[in-house]
């Protein structure tokens, strides 16, 4: 048998729902026939990636419990092949695959893109912040055409449910609170300040800032769009304190850093 | 005696790390844990490179590719490298996946002409890129094939002799496979090229009665002692690591389990007797 056919045949088997004889694996050594054998990588190929979804999925495991979790698990498993290198990256689809399964429960599949979202911000590009100083110096220089740049880690999850209230709930050892479907939809942003993952809800006069931030807009520009979204608002007073705000929590990229974000 | 004794960097040791210095000559990292973009892994990386001579072990190359190797993981690993500017770089004697798939595992090769073929090819590629010879790794195993038509020792000898790779000999994987596919662990020894063993891996398996599994979260056994015995006797001082991946313990046991190496390779190599 060709190399290629074997590695095809040898894949296969282990994708296999049900792990079988092969022909092509020698037997008898130990007593062991060539079907024990295969099922040794059969069994380890999900446990391993069973168990980085746990790794990845933390709060939505403990949402679900653990026996549910892991047939979940399992059954993505069996329908999702790795791409990927890197074994952390697995669990991409994770989220929408919940959201498939539970098409009435809308907080599981936001909980686990709250997860997943959090992790990749962990190892996410590093960039040179702006600070409370750089922004002073640019000012100086030009006070027109600033341009903001969001950090590379930034990312903006809307949420339908109080699955925020959930997170934090599950994150403390408490019992979440009762599902609730919120009036009006919010987002949350989520980044790394330092080594950390962070997230936190945004106001809807923010949100609009932070895309605007997101599509790479000048402070002039973020200026405009927010007066005329909200006529009634001080928007260079509201702009003022969100910037300071942004500096602070690194969410600001250094002027000539090259990432993008969002 | 140029690199000692070294363990595997693992995250539940990065504080004991920073905090002092600790009686390791070396450490060993997993490449594909920081072939990524940024954040904490990459600064405590660096942060721990500072003080300690580091060896890169990846996980993904899939050096028995037959569609050759990923010039993107290539490119990475490489960049990896001039980060950490490590003694050496190592992977596996393995494959991972075909067609776009990646079965995270380190699969057995046929031992055959034409995978040797592929290996050797791809072992080129990679020192092509990486400028330096690639160090490879034996693997644990558990089935063989009908089509092999050589030994696991003569092929990495082959391998070595026509590219000028090197050898991690884990000594462990070759207790393992020895067990489940029984064989002369002694003949694997002898087997490999001398010249060629560049680093010793130790670690400890899990005994399921009818084979063994290389789990790497048990303390090294006594069987495996027994056989750095005669690694050492048959190759002389080698680096060595323990290498140690789940139900991780203190850093302060496994500075003992190191020491416990130390003073196997003192005695051993005090009192070298012939194999």
């Amino acid at each position: 048998m060709k190399l290629a056919e074997l590695q095809t045949n040898f894949q296969d088997a282990v994708f296999d729902a049900e792990c079988k004889d092969r022909d092509w694996i020698k037997g008898s050594a130990r007593g062991l026939s060539s079907r024990d054998r295969l099922d040794i990588y059969h069994n380890a190929y999900r446990l391993r990636l069973i168990d980085v979804l746990l790794d990845t999925f933390e709060h939505t495991s403990i949402y679900l419990g653990d026996d549910w979790f892991n047939q979940l698990a399992a059954d993505y498993v069996q329908l999702h092949h790795s791409t990927y290198n890197n074994i952390g990256l697995y669990g991409k689809d994770f989220p929408s695959f919940l959201a498939e399964r539970f098409p009435e429960d809308g907080e599981v599949s936001e909980l686990a893109l709250m997860d997943w979202t959090l992790r990749r911000a962990f190892d996410g590009a590093d960039s040179s912040v702006m600070t409370q100083e750089d922004l002073q110096q640019l000012v100086s220089v030009e006070s027109t055409g600033i341009l903001l740049q969001a950090v590379p880690t930034m990312t903006i999850c809307t949420q339908h449910f109080n699955t925020l209230d959930i997170w934090h709930a599950i994150n403390q050892d408490q019992t979440p609170p009762v599902v609730e479907q919120l009036p009006q939809p919010i987002d949350i942003l989520i980044w790394r300040k330092g080594h950390s993952p962070h997230f936190r809800s945004l106001t809807k006069i923010e949100a609009i800032a932070i895309d605007r931030v997101c599509s790479e807009g000048t402070l002039d520009a973020i200026g405009v769009t927010l007066e005329n979204e909200f006529p009634d608002v001080d928007v260079a007073t509201e702009l003022g304190v969100m910037l300071h705000r942004w500096l602070d929590e690194e969410l600001i990229q250094k002027p000539g850093s090259v990432h993008s974000c969002c | 005696m140029t690199s000692g004794f070294g363990l595997g960097l693992r995250t539940q040791h990065y504080n004991d790390f920073l905090a002092e210095p600790q009686p390791v000559d070396w450490l060993e990292v997993i490449s594909d844990n920081y072939m990524v973009d940024g954040g904490k892994p990459l600064a405590m990386l660096d942060q721990i490179r500072a003080n300690y001579p580091m060896v890169m072990h990846g996980v993904s190359m899939s050096i028995g590719s037959v569609k050759g190797l990923d010039k993107e993981y290539l490119h990475k690993l490489k960049k990896l490298e001039q980060r950490i500017e490590p003694m050496w770089v190592s992977d596996h004697l393995c494959w991972t996946g075909v067609h776009g798939r990646n079965m995270h595992d380190l699969l057995p090769l046929p031992y055959t002409q034409e995978a040797l073929q592929v290996v050797k090819r791809n072992v080129e590629q990679a020192q092509a890129v990486l400028q330096r010879p690639l160090v490879l790794e034996n693997v644990s195993s558990y089935v063989e094939y009908e089509s092999s038509e050589m030994t696991e020792w003569e092929f990495l000898a082959e391998v070595c002799k026509a590219t000028g790779c090197r050898l991690l000999l884990d000594i462990n994987n070759i207790y393992v496979s020895a067990f489940n596919h029984d064989f002369s662990p002694i003949s694997f020894i002898k087997g490999v090229p001398v010249e060629s063993v560049t680093q010793f891996h130790l670690a400890g398996h899990q005994n399921n009665g009818d084979h063994l599994v290389d789990t790497h979260d048990h303390p090294v056994c006594d069987g495996v002692w027994d056989l750095y015995r005669q690694a050492l006797i048959h190759f002389g001082y080698v680096p060595t690591m323990i290498e140690r991946d789940d139900n991780i313990p203190t850093l302060a046991e496994l500075i003992d389990e190191l020491n416990m190496a130390r003073a196997v390779a003192d005695d051993v190599l005090n009192t070298k007797v012939a194999l």
